[in-house]
């Protein structure tokens, strides 16, 4: 009954459309019924008006033909006209598509139209269909100045980056706050990412604060950016949702080797003393390791409201997906509730979600760099194998004794042969009470306490028939096993005061203030090998030091006439992590919005619908350099104990030693500040909008993990706060409503947004002005091929310079020498181009045409390197022989004509290569079909491919390559997938 | 009714408030797990002492407490990041002795090629590791002082146990400023009243640093225990003679004062002090020298365990980088058969240390190679294992001929210092000298002669004592053992056209090099790191 259709009113009440002004009185609620305070309302071109009181109740003298406009922030603005009924009832609904759009920001919400900073808000509409196993994948491409870059691995977690990451050596990673819990960024290794027990279903709204005007109010962890998640909530209305998919998956590219054939023409050419270790078979090794693989998932939701008094929401999940490399598995299964219920006329709102996630993986080692290596002349299978039957290469004794040879193993048998699995079991939500004061109504209390416990555990077990397990003097084969379990806890406890006042019919004043408790706490064990029973006993359980984090913060913001918008915060903010005296840090922030359109100058435009300036400035604090224990306690230090390992012998009797750990007591916040730019532009009455900022970041006090004075700590390298480095960016989006329903579900509705990010980082200054040197290859021992120096974006490639002779073709082992000396040694090497992207764009279309909707997404970066470390520490014909075998190689050989691999050529700008790349990740058709059984059901089929092209001139498997530094991946499959969602 | 919702609305926060402030306590956090200790509860153990001075002994062998994986000097692998290891890679590699075949670890390649720069992540470790045994050194006394043992209650006779190990630390102390002062010349002055963090300090000239060792070590040597009476593999003052008799010996590098005198007197102090000979020399270099007769010779070893010490230190290099990429000798040496693939060869000139008839029998000659056919002498791709010599030394074998377990990590003690070393030391100190006895030194000699033959057929005349002579036994004598390129700068054969190696100067067949490579470049991390350092000339 509570909603009543205002059509319906007006009909109802048109035959006594006659009288003069008098009372009315009524109810303003939501969609879910539940009052709103607060609603203006408004009669026509008059200067009469109220507000709702307490609970949604209002009473306003009207005559009959006047218009009544009631308007609420977040709510789509009605306008009724007044036929003279005694009550007028008015149900608002939310807006979902305009600039009264509600976004989070830190403790509170704000409107699109208020924001001050720069913030990308996207609600469940506007995530990115298709197969969406993880919750940021809703979110890829899809904001400017936010980069996700996932792996292919199911479940896979992602590296989230937000206007590059503000940090060297601390974490980059953006703060990632669920329903006001922030999450520890360290994920418990037994899961594949710290938001891949989160099912994407469950989640109501992305809202990512970039600017530091937005995130200095989580001061202390926001400097990388702050993603924050709403789940979805309970509601009064009964309302079904079931969702379920399947996806199917398969390699879409291969790195380029050469077949039997072909190696063997190779070999009788240039290593003919080796024929005669050549196979019969015909094996692709890469074909080998991988399947096409599929994947179920399943979810179902309910909404209503319990026994008449409890909103409620339900919601179940569980996701089934094979990985295309061989016996990779993730499965995950999630049950959500989540309650809203009111109390006391409403002064009080309680809110608590409670998720629990269960996931399960096996992984699988990535053994892409065998299959590149294996011998494509020898088989899989062999029947005279010991070892399960796959074929290996060993040799046997006198005594019959079976010794392998060095080389390559068969990374097939490598994948069957371990079972190497996990389990997390992860308990996470919140418990939120808001408390209207009586005696005065303008001031509201906040607690919000939360929870994140995480317990996994894992067992890696080698079968007996492997190769790869350990040979007992006896000469048996033994597998290999071990098992650990760990477990980690984040608690919360924020408490605030919010104080929202009208003070006088244009000025608004909202000033919160309060406390944040933050801690972080973590164990383990582990068992060490478990069948090595001559080995010392490695197992050892451990327990971190805890983190505490902890914070006063406030918040002040001023609204004139709607025009007007000043707002102002203020964050102090400890940290265990460091030492006396450095423990905390203050990040102030102050930022101003300008409503233009709302001036008389802009009120009439045809063209111009909307337009607001921002600009604000913020400082925001970073102090994660990492989880381990010297990483938490390195303000003070501590002494460390030998592991059973690790020990010192005196007197022939192994001595736990003692080991003081290194120190900085001079560690503490790294700051960002940031100043932001921003407009925000609606014309054609808002068909096209669109936002723009500009923004410059200073990272001060920088940690860098760089040289101290040898001699001086317990090591010749720790973080410490050294260096600046400076982003500046632009972000502009678009979004063009080129074809417009008007809600008329057969006409064509087309929306198109669009979204480029140009960003530009700096290295403007670095601990002692030393040069750093990053990005660890393959290809000998602890090579690096990055370097972080005073003047240069990060981690630029520093390489040797290739000579070429007249023809183009590089010439072996011939380097520039760059200084002159006659000696090509380190001094040649020089800085060559980055991994990160100048530009990076996304797109998205959506189409909806008579119940048929199609979307897709595509995504560009532009200028991004990547050093193809698959060729350049394999490539060379001398990798012919692998030890004391035979070997392939990727066939860019016969481009470089490379012999051997050296130091240098390990290091040549040559494989260097431009990685810019267009792809289109998801295309989705789907048909909906309306009253579907039951006229208030719905049920929609869809169908679609997932990573359905790249176009790139890189030249090995994926040039997605977050780092830059690419030697093998888990390739990211393409995947068809069928699905099909059913309301009611 | 409202003023009561007031009053409690203000006890409420003023609760808050108090609660809030009072976690700030908590800011200050200490370690939970049972492997780490605050400073103060570490120091409360009954065994905290032996446990502390573990730790500056075990920074010689292990990278970290937990292991061969992880290190506490950064910049480089971890495994290669360790003291002994260092001292291999600058005094073995760098010379005639040994070619690494991996040119892509990094640093190697430069190492070997005489083409180091100031960015050289081995110098860079080297340099790091040798200084962080100043530091641990440091930290002990820091530690042990009379003050720290009064307050924490330490009973009378641990205090006189304390004493001997403070003395031991000071010697481990200038142990690094001997390595120091001899790879890389100058070091800076960091002691026990630096605390600890980023301090600056100042930087001493070789001639200081010499001047440091020496006092050191000469101010110590009263509160150690006598020659072989401390514990296996703690300093006693035989250890340190030995430390004092080197510095002495290459004083004239050093300083350009040379010091023959003493050092003859050191060395004798060492000779005399009960160290003997093992009966055979191979014994020295298996699994269980610490037990099989070698502990007597060994005067100061780098204790390893396969199982409880694990590193890739010195020993499990030499054992497993020794394997024959043809030969696949593993089980020999007491690794997996095929080992690492060939990491270790010889350079001909090494090899033709044992050319000649006399050297066919002798126990030392381990080398493998020219009844090989496919074998090479001469090296002229480094890429190919199979040229090259190589040779078994090291084996990770009981002298009962059993292995251990662990095939990968080494259980053999790396021999720092050995009596034979004293032996060659005392007949080079007396032919600089000229003072000290020619039939003892002969003697020595033969004496070392006499065990590698098995009889006194090889022995020679005093006419044969040369300095000639002395270079090319020392090598024969004590490959592999990380004296080297210290032997080669004070014979003057390092640098320069005098001799010539297999890769020497950054050439396969070897060219001179300068003789500003007689010291290595001070880490350009170092450098940046403590502004009162100053580059090496040539740099």
């Amino acid at each position: 009954m509570q909603t009543f259709k205002l059509f319906y009113l007006w009909l109802l009440l048109l035959p006594v459309s006659l009288f003069a002004q008098q009372e009315v009185t009524g109810t303003v609620t939501d969609e879910s019924d539940l009052p709103i305070p607060g609603v203006n309302i408004l009669v026509e071109n008059t200067d009469r008006g109220t507000v709702t009181d307490f609970d949604g109740n209002y009473a306003i003298e009207v005559s009959e033909g006047e218009t009544l406009v009631f308007s609420y922030l977040g709510y789509k603005t009605e306008k009724v006209a007044y036929q003279g009924q005694e009550t007028l009832d008015v149900s608002l609904k939310t807006q979902s598509e305009s600039l009264d759009e509600v976004v989070l920001v830190g403790y509170g919400t704000s409107t699109k139209k208020e924001l001050t900073g720069s913030v990308s808000s996207l609600q469940e509409k506007d995530f990115t269909k298709g197969n969406i196993v993880t919750p940021e994948n809703l979110i890829q491409g899809r904001a400017a100045g936010v980069n996700v870059t996932t792996g292919g691995a199911p479940g896979s977690g992602s590296a989230i980056r937000i206007r590059g990451g503000g940090s060297i050596s601390a974490s980059n990673d953006p703060l990632i706050v669920i329903d006001g819990l922030p999450l520890n960024n360290n994920n418990l290794a037994e899961s594949r990412s710290i938001l891949s027990t989160i099912n994407p279903n469950d989640i109501k709204s992305f809202n990512i604060l970039k600017d530091a005007a937005a995130t200095a109010i989580y001061g202390n962890r926001a400097s990388g950016g702050v993603i924050i998640i709403e789940t979805k909530d309970g509601g009064k209305d009964f309302e079904v949702d079931f969702n379920y998919q399947m996806g199917i998956y398969d390699l879409p590219n291969k790195i380029d080797v050469f077949s039997a054939d072909e190696f063997r023409s190779l070999i009788s050419e240039r290593r003919p003393g080796d024929v005669d270790m050549l196979g019969d078979a015909n094996t692709d090794w890469q074909e080998e390791i991988y399947r096409v693989a599929t994947s179920t998932d399943q979810n179902a939701s309910v909404r209503g409201n319990l026994f008449d008094v409890l909103p409620a929401r339900l919601s179940l999940g569980h996701r089934d997906q094979d990985g295309i490399r061989r016996t990779s598995n993730f499965t995950r299964s999630t049950a959500s509730i989540s309650l809203n219920p009111s109390f006391f006329d409403d002064r009080l709102r309680i809110s608590l979600n409670a998720n629990a996630a269960f996931e399960d993986n096996r992984q699988a080692d990535g053994v892409e760099g065998a299959a590149i290596r294996f011998d494509p002349t020898q088989p899989v299978r062999d029947l005279n194998s010991p070892f399960g039957g796959y074929f290996e290469y060993f040799t046997r004794g006198n005594d019959g004794q079976i010794n392998p040879v060095l080389g390559t193993r068969n990374p097939v048998a490598s994948l069957v042969q371990r079972r190497n699995e996990s389990s997390t079991d992860r308990f996470y939500g919140n418990f939120k009470v808001d408390y209207r004061f009586s005696f005065l109504e303008s001031l509201r209390a906040v607690v919000n306490l939360g929870l994140d416990d995480s317990s996994g555990e894992r067992s890696n077990v080698l079968s007996r028939e492997s190769i790869n397990g350990i040979q007992y003097s006896d000469g048996s084969f033994n597998g290999s096993a071990f098992r650990r379990d760990r477990s980690q806890r984040n608690t919360l406890f924020d408490a605030y005061l919010v104080y929202n006042e009208d003070v006088t019919d244009k000025l608004n004043i909202n000033v919160r203030g309060g406390y944040s408790y933050q801690k972080f706490e973590a164990e383990g064990f582990d068992t060490g090998e478990l069948r090595d029973e001559d080995q010392v006993d490695q197992s050892n359980s451990f327990v971190d030091p805890e983190l505490i984090l902890l914070a006063y913060f406030g918040r002040a913001e001023f609204k004139y006439d709607q025009r007007y918008i000043l707002s102002a915060s203020v964050r102090r903010d400890g940290s265990s992590r460091f030492g006396e005296g450095q423990k905390w840090g203050t990040f102030p922030a102050a930022s101003f919005a300008w409503n233009l359109s709302e001036e008389e100058f802009l009120d009439e435009s045809e063209l111009l619908s909307n337009l607001k300036l921002r600009a604000g400035y913020g400082e925001t604090g970073q102090q994660d350099i990492g989880s381990t224990a010297a990483d938490k306690l390195i303000g003070t230090g501590f002494y460390q104990q030998s592991q059973p390992v690790g020990q010192v012998i005196i007197g022939g009797q192994p001595v736990r030693a003692g080991f003081p750990q290194a120190r900085n007591d001079q560690a503490t916040w790294e700051t960002a500040k940031t100043i932001n730019v921003g407009l925000d532009f609606g014309f054609f009455n808002d068909r096209l909008t669109g936002t723009i900022d500009a923004y410059n970041r200073d990272t001060e006090d920088l940690f860098v993990n760089a040289a101290v004075p040898d001699g001086s700590n317990f090591t010749n390298q720790i973080f410490q706060n050294s260096g600046t480095l400076n982003t500046k960016g632009l972000e502009l989006s678009l979004n063009g409503l080129i074809a417009d329903s008007e809600g008329d579900r057969d006409r064509l509705n087309w929306n198109l947004s669009y979204n480029v990010t140009f960003i530009d980082q700096e290295i403007e200054s670095l601990a002692n002005g030393q040069d750093i040197r990053t990005g660890g290859i393959a290809g000998g021992t602890g090579s690096n091929i990055q370097l972080l120096r005073e003047g240069f974006p990060q981690n630029q490639f520093f390489v040797y310079k290739q000579i070429y002779d007249n023809n183009g073709n590089p010439i072996e082992g011939a380097y520039a020498d760059l200084n002159g000396d006659n000696i090509i040694n380190d001094s040649d090497r020089y800085l060559y181009r980055k991994p990160q992207a100048d530009v990076t764009m996304g797109l998205q279309s959506t189409m909806n045409y008579k119940g048929f909707d199609l979307t897709f997404n595509m995504r560009a970066n532009i200028g991004n390197f990547v050093y193809n470390n698959v060729n350049s520490s394999r490539a060379q014909f001398s990798f012919l022989r692998d030890n004391a075998v035979l070997g392939n190689i990727p066939t860019q050989v016969l481009e470089t004509g490379f012999e051997n691999r050296t130091p240098e050529s390990l290091l040549s700008d040559i494989y260097i290569e431009d990685a810019s790349f267009l792809r289109m990740d998801n295309v989705q058709l789907g048909y909906t079909f309306e009253e579907f059984f039951d006229q208030s059901a719905s049920l929609r089929l869809y169908g679609g491919v997932q990573n359905v092209f790249v176009i790139t001139e890189y030249s090995g498997l994926d040039p997605e390559i977050f780092g830059g530094i690419d030697n093998t991946i888990y390739p990211r499959p393409r995947t068809v997938l069928f699905g099909a969602n059913v309301r009611f | 009714m409202k003023t009561e919702k007031k009053k409690t609305l203000l006890g409420l926060l003023l609760l808050a408030i108090a609660l809030m402030v009072s976690c700030e306590d908590e800011l200050d956090q200490d370690p939970q797990d049972d492997d780490a200790f605050t400073v103060e509860d570490f120091y409360e153990q009954d065994s905290a002492y032996i446990k502390a001075l573990g730790g500056v002994y075990a920074n010689l062998n292990v990278p970290s407490p937990s292991g061969a994986f992880a290190s506490n000097i950064e910049g480089l692998d971890a495994g290669t990041s360790t003291y002994g290891r260092s001292l291999m890679n600058l005094q073995t590699f760098t010379t005639d002795e040994a070619v690494w075949s991996y040119e892509n670890d990094p640093g190697i390649g430069e190492v070997q090629r005489s083409s180091w720069t100031a960015e050289n992540v081995i110098l860079r470790g080297a340099y790091g590791r040798i200084m962080a045994g100043v530091a641990f050194a440091n930290e002990f006394l820091r530690q042990s002082t009379e003050d720290k043992l009064n307050t924490r209650g330490v009973s009378d006779s641990k205090k006189q146990e304390v004493a001997v190990m403070r003395a031991e630390a000071r010697v481990l102390r200038a142990l690094s400023y001997y390595h120091m002062m001899d790879l890389f010349g100058k070091a800076p002055l960091v002691t026990e009243e630096d605390p600890v963090g980023s301090t600056q300090s100042p930087e001493m000239t070789r001639q200081e640093v010499f001047n440091f060792v020496e006092e050191e070590l000469l101010a110590s040597i009263p509160e150690l225990e006598e020659p072989m009476m401390n514990d296996y593999g703690r300093v006693d003052k035989g250890v340190a003679w030995m430390i004092l008799a080197k510095v002495y010996l290459n004083a004239e590098v050093y300083t350009g004062t040379p010091r023959w005198a003493d050092a003859l007197e050191y060395t004798e102090n060492v000779i005399n002090a009960g160290y003997s000979l093992t009966d055979n020399y191979i014994d020295n270099f298996r699994a269980d020298n610490d037990v099989n007769g070698a502990q007597n010779e060994i005067i100061f070893p780098i204790p390893a365990d396969e199982n409880f010490a694990q590193a890739f230190g010195p020993t499990t290099v030499m054992t497993n980088g020794a394997v024959g990429s043809i030969e696949q000798n593993g089980d020999e040496i007491g690794v997996q058969p095929a080992g690492w693939g060939g990491a270790i060869r010889l350079t001909p000139q090494f090899v033709s240390l044992f050319d000649g008839q006399e050297f066919s029998g002798d126990d030392r000659n381990r080398i493998i190679g020219a009844n090989n056919p496919e074998r090479t002498l001469e090296i002229n791709d480094i890429v190919d294992q199979d040229q090259g010599y190589i040779l078994e030394k090291y084996t990770d074998v009981r002298s009962d001929g059993t292995v251990g377990n662990q095939l990968t990590f080494s259980s053999v003690d790396f021999p720092m210092f050995r009596l034979a070393d004293a032996y060659l030391m005392y007949a080079e100190a007396h032919l600089r000298s000229g003072s000290g006895s020619q039939t003892q030194a002969v003697g020595y000699i033969n004496a070392l002669r006499e065990r590698a033959n098995g009889d006194s057929s090889e022995n020679i005349s005093s006419s044969e004592l040369t300095l000639d002579f002395i270079i090319d036994e020392r090598a024969r004598e004590l490959y592999w053992e990380s004296h080297r390129r210290q032997d080669l700068i004070r014979f003057g054969l390092f640098t320069g056209s005098e001799y010539i190696w297999t890769l020497k100067g950054n050439s396969i067949t070897g060219v001179p090099t300068p003789d500003f490579r007689k010291l290595f470049p001070i880490p350009n991390a170092s450098l940046a790191a403590n502004q009162n350092l100053t580059q090496n000339p040539g740099y």
